[in-house]
């Protein structure tokens, strides 16, 4: 693709206005004026000296006239060269620039024309050489990460195939096929039949999550009554609250009926219940809500459980982030739920998170539009937030504490001491040792709980006991 | 004793349902893919067809679109509405679905359905 500058329509007054133009410009009338000056002004001494005074004073009107009408127009000659020279600088550079704004938009295909014979060619050729190399990079980018989800797809389809046959198996022991099993032979084939389904429920969560990568997600739009789904999911989950004695509450409010692929919904809406159910105390309950709003629908699941801290809060739509180890081994589960509820809600064009105190429960948020999006755009799923994270910290660190900022950042990340606690640790550790200014402190807190996903004034409480401390 | 053509490329698959369905009272007769299915079905006549949707070689709709009297069964480890997406549930003696892995009481009842149906 060649940069046409035609396309852009004639500017006068940005083309007038140009400050290469007006430099060089401006230069030429300079040089331009100050040659005829010196020259009328010698031609003038002469004049002056040869000729008689007679003549002179009869003549030395004219003389003077013609001087000065000779200079303006040199003057402006000057200034038409020096503009249309300059135009030839500027033009070209006018081209890169927008070349270069849209290589910042992603377009690596550009190339731009440049026929000066000068070193603005040559800058336009390296460019052209850069933009080459750069799409280059980005399409085998591109390229690796279609290999990725290939990867995941194939090996997830070719991990379940033994599956079929083992599980077929398996059965057919626990199943007395093969004769009458002991106890203890029963009890170990329950283990193994049962590891091979989680193993099973992996592979299935791979393949989901290979298939929302590569924007494979299939979506049947029907419209639907989205209360019948909420209920009919709940009242569904409903058995598997009863071993934990929770109640399931749903509470929806009056909508239309719109077009939703209802066993999408209803796929993320089970994974939430029974997170919830997981994270509930025995003999709680656990509010499932919808609410038409202007284009979509909230629908939420709120518990009464342990709650998450901020950070846990960002991060746990990551794959296989742990909220709270022991608590999630005791309770199983591949850790792929939330993400791949966040890969379906997102090609949805929706929204999902989470907003929660520790120790008072969590409520679960996402939202439905009420047009559905039919072209499925890929979205990245295996992602961590945690380099992001990192990468926001080391910049605070660098512009509170200046460049010796990144090295305490280096040193706190060698400890493996990233955390808000050990972050707020150490800065209170500075403010103690008069480093750090109590304000700047408290700022350098905020700065770093906002990473962490805390929201503005819940450091402030702290503002208060900070100052009493003095 | 009704008969059962199993066609799927994997072997193990083949053995596990050819067993359960062997000591359920059926004849079970096996193919690797499709061009081996229709040359069983040259000589043979089963009741009905369980048959993999993905397998090397031949398209199984060549087996579809031939056998138009026998009972089929797709098994398939893609989801029933992917495979529906590719227009593959259509015809229609495509009776039935089973996802893999599959239930071994699932496979045992959906077959003993369709078949005792049909007496």
């Amino acid at each position: 693709m060649l940069i046409d500058l035609d396309d852009e329509g004639f500017d006068l007054k940005k083309l007038v206005f140009s400050k290469i133009n007006r430099k060089l410009t401006f230069l030429f009338v300079i040089v331009a004026l100050i040659a005829p000056i010196l020259g009328i002004y010698y031609f003038y001494i002469i004049a002056n000296s040869t000729l008689s005074e007679a003549l002179f004073a009869d003549q030395g009107d004219l003389i003077r006239i013609v001087a000065i009408a000779i200079i303006v127009i040199i003057a402006v000659d000057a200034g038409f060269v020096g503009f249309f020279v300059s135009r030839s600088i500027s033009k070209p550079i006018k081209k890169l620039y927008m070349a270069t704004k849209e290589v910042e938009k992603g377009n690596y295909d550009i190339r731009i024309d440049i026929n000066t014979n000068d070193e603005i060619e040559e800058l336009g050729n390296a460019f052209n050489r850069t933009t080459a190399a750069l799409g280059k990079m980005d399409k085998e980018r591109r390229e690796i990460d279609r290999a990725k989800t290939e990867f995941l797809s194939i090996t997830s389809h070719e991990l379940r195939t033994p599956m079929t046959p083992m599980k077929a198996q398996l059965q057919m022991l626990e199943e007395g096929y093969f004769g009458k099993l002991s106890k203890e032979q029963k009890e170990s084939l329950s283990i193994i039949i049962r590891n091979a389904d989680r193993l099973d429920k992996i592979i299935v969560d791979f393949l989901e999550i290979s298939r929302i990568e590569a924007a494979r997600l299939k979506f049947d739009f029907t419209r639907t009554d989205l209360r019948k789904i909420v209920k009919d999911t709940a009242s569904f989950m409903k058995g598997f609250a009863k071993e934990k004695n929770i109640d399931l509450v749903v509470n929806t409010g009056k909508f239309p009926l719109i077009e939703v692929d209802p066993d999408r919904v209803s796929q993320v809406l089970r994974n939430l219940i029974s997170n919830a159910i997981k994270f509930s105390e025995n003999n709680s309950k656990i509010e499932i809500s919808a609410k038409a709003k202007e284009d979509h629908i909230l629908l939420s699941v709120k518990d009464y459980g342990y709650g998450m801290t901020p950070e846990d809060q960002v991060r746990v739509f990551e794959p296989f982030y742990q909220v709270d180890s022991a608590l999630r081994r005791r309770h199983g589960g591949t850790g792929l739920g939330l993400a791949i509820c966040r890969g379906i809600v997102e090609a949805q064009k929706g929204k999902i998170w989470v907003e929660s105190i520790v120790g008072e429960g969590s409520t679960f948020y996402f939202t439905v539009p009420l047009k559905p999006v039919r072209k499925i755009e890929p979205i990245k799923v295996l992602f961590s937030q945690k380099s992001v994270i990192e990468r926001k910290i080391r910049e605070e660190f660098k512009t509170i504490l200046g460049p010796l900022g990144v090295g305490e950042f280096n040193e706190l990340k060698n400890k493996n001491a990233l955390s808000k606690d050990d972050i707020f640790e150490y800065i209170d550790s500075l403010t103690e040792h008069y480093i750090l200014e109590c304000d700047r402190g408290l700022y350098f807190k905020n700065k770093i709980g906002g990473i962490f996903g805390d929201k503005k004034g819940v450091i402030n409480n702290e503002k208060d006991t900070f100052i009493q401390n003095g | 004793m009704k008969t059962v053509l199993v066609v799927d490329d994997d072997v193990d698959i083949r053995e596990s349902v050819g067993m359960i369905l062997r000591i359920n009272g059926y004849r079970v007769i096996t193919a690797v893919d499709a061009d081996d299915c229709l040359d069983k079905l040259q000589s043979e006549t089963p009741d009905l067809i369980l048959l993999d949707i993905m397998m090397p070689g031949k398209p199984i709709t060549d087996i579809v679109k031939q056998v138009t009297d026998i009972k089929i069964v797709f098994m398939s480890i893609v989801r029933e509405s992917d495979a529906k997406n590719k227009g593959l549930c259509e015809q229609s003696n495509v009776v039935d679905f089973l996802q893999k892995p599959f239930n071994l009481n699932d496979l045992v009842s959906k077959v003993e359905t369709l078949l005792n149906k049909e007496v």
